[in-house]
């Protein structure tokens, strides 16, 4: 019986390119806000710096894309659940005049984002579809779980926000789908 | 559910990677099945019994057999 070819080599697994596409997200948003949050008319050196945040959220784009390309779409949901705390919804109040403009923007990135992801879904094949089906039961009942429980002791509790619920959700979907992944000898 | 997955792939030669390609899913997906841990739905496990030109009963077997269906009494 022919052998298989070898499990992915470590450069082209879905680690490697989650973590430069975190890194790249990071160090990019870190980079332009160190700019943008000290200068409304940057410097030239200030363009220098954001040229290079810009390279790098090019660069976590890249390799978004390339796990995509490779069909390792468990690792996109961590990695929205990133830029989801980097893209900083509540942020809209900091920015004064640009509010309505940033709610924008962040609502279209997030649109484009779902319907990129249900797309790739639908390319994938059914046992992959099941593990997700599987990852999102986790995400929502542990998200259900979480909410009585917060509802339980609201009174102690720093007050709720939208963006923590959806962080949440993304990560216990990809928890969920990594568990039942194990189960089936998915390899992620 | 028991299969012979991997017999009828030793038997053409085939690894788990062609498989894949011919059913058009992914190369995990025929390792689950063949080692048991998922079943497949009956359109799948209709087209694996397609490419190795069988029966899906030849392909597919219940983990216990069903019950004899008892015979009608003579009238």
């Amino acid at each position: 019986m022919p052998s298989d070819p070898p499990a992915r080599s470590r450069i082209d697994s879905g680690p490697f390119w989650f973590t430069i596409s975190a890194l790249g997200s990071l160090g990019g948003v870190w980079l332009s806000d160190s700019v943008f949050q000290r200068y409304t008319n940057p410097p030239p050196r200030g363009h220098a710096v954001v040229l290079a945040g810009l390279t790098l959220i090019f660069l976590a784009g890249l390799a978004a894309w390339k796990l995509a390309r490779a069909g390792l779409y468990s690792w996109l949901l961590p990695l929205a659940a990133i830029n989801l705390v980097l893209l900083r919804p509540g942020r809209s109040g900091d920015v004064g005049s640009w509010r309505l403009e940033w709610g924008v923007m962040g609502l279209a990135w997030t649109l484009a984002a779902v319907l990129v992801f249900a797309r790739l879904l639908r390319r994938s094949d059914e046992l992959e579809r099941r593990l997700h089906l599987e990852g999102a039961f986790v995400g929502l009942g542990s998200g259900l779980v979480a909410a009585v429980v917060y509802a339980l002791f609201e009174n102690r509790l720093p007050e709720l926000r939208a963006q923590w619920v959806a962080v949440w959700l993304l990560l216990s979907w990809w928890v969920g789908f990594l568990l039942h992944a194990r189960l089936y000898r998915w390899r992620t | 559910m028991r299969n012979r997955l991997r017999v009828l792939r030793a038997e053409r030669d085939w690894s788990q990677a062609e498989l894949a390609g011919r059913l058009s899913v992914s190369r995990q997906t025929v390792n689950a099945i063949e080692n048991e841990r998922y079943d497949p739905s009956l359109p799948l496990a209709f087209a694996i019994a397609r490419v190795f030109a069988l029966r899906i009963e030849d392909v597919f077997k219940p983990e216990a057999e069903p019950p004899p269906v008892p015979a009608a009494p003579p009238e």
